[in-house]
């Protein structure tokens, strides 16, 4: 039998079965494996050598990572409370001539969403309720320069539509700059009626017993040079506001299916004669029924005229 | 870019180049991106500068601690598909034909090019078939991890060899071979 046979034989031969050039052959072959084995082995504890040094950088990187999340986490912690801090309080005065209720929630540490309370330099109160695209840090920081840039204004005019198209003309490039825009919903009220500027805000108006839905058909904030629309409606004792971002009523359940402005306007005009939180409180149970999950940033505003 | 062979410069062959990184691709050495940039826009029929095989060779070398026996295995897998997939069966015929392939530095001077001194030589110092013993001196600019895994992978291709050993531990330069 050939040494090839042997092998192949699986047995353990005889001593006469091997002629002693198949011995030589095999005593060759079996170096050869050896050197074989002896490369195999080190290449492998190379590579096993390699792959415990890069999972040592990794628990490195990783640890690393850890400590920025961490500083991450803090400066957002601290910034979550600085933007709450610049959310408003409802003054005494505004307080004594409306009920208000206000769901307000971001969907990070820090969001987009922002609603204000003002008074304009004839004295009469002003609701804003904003969506700065985006979400996070930027959005936030984007949020307290409208409130700068409100702030300032408000001190010179009283029509919404003059005061939102100074901030527009006067953030446009710095919105451009920063990649940013938002959602403008302006109300300025009198003893009896309202004014309001809305580019892409929500609102919705119950006043005696009809309805009236906000026109938003205007520009957001930074998208374009263009005038805005002013819109006046009658706003008297026992009428009911709502103004709110889209994060609700984009809102989608399991089946994808959007919540929709339509919905949320009619559950508030089903509650409408209800004190204020109660018609909040409906909405949001409602939503939170519908919804598979919060996507968005939230804000609704819910106003009743007291006088 | 490939360049045109010029006798002040040091260049190497495209397809050594490639070799070396699909080996390097073949054995999982590397991954990725970066496989994907050792091949580049590398031509296998055109020359480059020396230091191309060197960028390449780094990549193994900065990612492994230890990239000796990596080297030795990439060069063992070029051989083996300079055997099995290029030019390599025309030119030789068994294990030991590889040895006589080197004689002169004729299979070494088919893949570098430059000045002598920078060139260097790979060259068959010594053979005996019956004693199975052979000896390379290299002074080639290629690093010498590589070049005993050329001589493994080269002279095992054929398949006819039992037995192959190669040291250069002593002096990196000299190849002691020793086969059956």
């Amino acid at each position: 039998m050939s040494l090839e046979e042997l092998l192949e034989s699986g047995t353990v031969p005889k001593k006469e079965d091997i002629s002693e050039e198949e011995l030589v052959k095999l005593f060759r072959k079996f170096r050869g494996l050896q050197k074989k084995q002896e490369r195999d082995q080190a290449f492998w504890a190379a590579t096993n050598e390699n792959l415990k040094i890069a999972y040592e950088k990794l628990d490195e990187q990783e640890r690393e990572l850890a400590k920025a999340y961490g500083i991450i986490q803090d400066d957002l912690s601290v910034a979550s409370k600085i933007q709450a801090a610049l959310l408003p309080e409802l003054s005494k005065k505004m307080a004594s001539e409306l009920d208000l209720a206000v769901y307000h929630k971001q969907l990070a540490e820090v969001g987009g969403d922002y609603y204000d309370f003002f008074k304009t330099c004839s004295g009469s109160f002003a609701i804003g309720v904003f969506d700065i695209s985006g979400h996070g840090v930027s959005a936030a920081l984007v949020m307290t320069y409208l409130k700068a840039q409100f702030m300032t204004i408000l001190e010179a005019l009283d029509s919404p539509k003059e005061i939102v198209e100074w901030v527009n003309n006067t953030s446009y490039d710095f919105l451009k700059t920063v990649k940013k825009y938002t959602t403008v919903n302006f109300v300025v009220m009198n003893t009896t009626a309202l004014r309001y500027v809305s580019g892409g805000g929500f609102g919705l108006l119950l006043s005696g017993k009809g309805s009236t839905v906000f026109e938003k058909r205007d520009a957001f904030l930074g998208l374009r040079r263009r005038p805005f629309h002013e819109y006046e409606l009658p706003f008297k004792k026992g009428d009911l506001l709502a103004m709110y971002t889209d994060g609700i009523v984009e809102a989608q359940n399991s089946s994808g299916a959007d919540y929709s402005v339509q919905r949320l306007n009619d559950l508030i005009i089903k509650n409408a004669k209800k004190p204020v939180q109660e018609i909040l409180d409906r909405c949001l149970e409602d939503y939170k029924e519908f919804r598979s999950k919060d996507s968005d940033d939230i804000t609704l505003l819910i106003a009743r005229k007291k006088v | 870019m490939a360049k045109e062979k010029k006798e002040t410069e040091l260049v190497v062959f495209g397809a050594t180049i490639q070799g070396f990184a699909q080996a390097c691709i073949n054995l999982n050495i590397v991954a990725g991106t970066k496989a994907e940039n050792l091949i580049g826009e590398i031509e296998v029929n055109g020359w480059y500068p020396f230091e191309k095989l060197r960028e390449v060779e780094r990549v193994v070398i900065e990612v492994y601690e230890n990239s000796g026996p990596i080297l030795e295995r990439v060069g063992m897998e070029m051989m083996l598909g300079w055997y099995n997939y290029g030019p390599g069966k025309e030119i030789v015929n068994n294990g030991v034909g590889f040895l006589h392939f080197q004689t002169g530095s004729q299979g070494y001077a088919s893949v570098v090019k430059g000045p002598e001194k920078l060139v260097g030589s790979f060259n068959l110092e010594f053979l005996d078939e019956d004693s199975g013993k052979a000896r390379i001196h290299s002074t080639t600019p290629f690093n010498k991890d590589m070049e005993r895994g050329v001589i493994i992978g080269g002279m095992s291709a054929p398949g006819d060899l039992d037995y192959i050993d190669v040291k250069n531990g002593a002096n990196p330069q000299i190849f002691d071979i020793e086969f059956a």
